[in-house]
């Protein structure tokens, strides 16, 4: 009797639907620090499990941050 | 008129009266303008993600506005002119906050439906959340 091995994987949810964060502002560097990681990439949706919406409204304050120092474009 | 936030970075080794000036300087060019001067805050020295004009540092301070965009192309002027800015942004916040106070209202409103179907005895049903299939 073959029985695959039945993995479960947690469904990812969006950290900023679950934790109500409406305000994603490119100031918050805390909170958008935890959204690139080392090589200062913004992290796929695929990974992070935020959904499109706030994720179009995370990349957009991640930009804005990068363009006045706040993130890094990219690790030195 | 639009909001706008402004924030730039000024030369980590400029003394802080000569930053208390620049501010000076630009709230002179937004009242002038007709606009409203906000905020002003000086955020301190922070350490810059990356090398700007060869600086590792830098004092950053925001300003909160409220003027149409004609003065705040004035401003931007200012700051590039200016030496010891090395860097400046303008971002405009008030269709942001309308979409905020949006959020604000919608959500009310549901905890107040919420609220009163639980009074009635009304079954509270969770977000209907499609259950991902566990893969393989």
């Amino acid at each position: 009797m073959a029985m695959q091995k039945q993995y479960y994987r947690r469904k990812k949810v969006c950290k900023f639907c679950v934790e109500r964060i409406d305000n994603i502002n490119y100031k918050d560097v805390k909170l958008l620090s935890q959204f690139v990681p080392e090589r200062a990439k913004i992290m796929p949706r695929r990974i992070s499990g935020v959904c499109t919406p706030h994720q179009r409204l995370l990349s957009d304050a991640i930009k804005k941050a990068r363009s006045i120092a706040l993130l890094p474009f990219a690790t030195e | 008129m639009p909001n706008y936030e402004i924030m730039f970075i000024v030369n980590p080794t400029t003394p802080d009266e000569d930053i208390d000036k620049i501010n000076g300087q630009i709230e002179g060019v937004i009242t002038a303008g007709g606009g409203k001067v906000g905020k002003v805050e000086k955020m301190g020295k922070r350490r810059l993600a990356y090398l700007v004009k060869k600086f590792r540092e830098g004092a950053y301070v925001l300003f909160t506005v409220e003027a149409s965009g004609a003065v705040v192309r004035e401003v931007e002027r200012r700051l590039r002119v200016l030496d010891s800015v090395i860097k400046y942004l303008t971002v405009r916040m008030d269709e942001d906050a309308k979409r905020l106070d949006k959020i604000k209202v919608h959500r009310e409103k549901r905890a107040a439906r919420r609220g009163r179907s639980r009074a009635e005895g009304g079954e509270r049903r969770g977000p209907s959340q499609a259950e991902q299939m566990p893969e393989e």
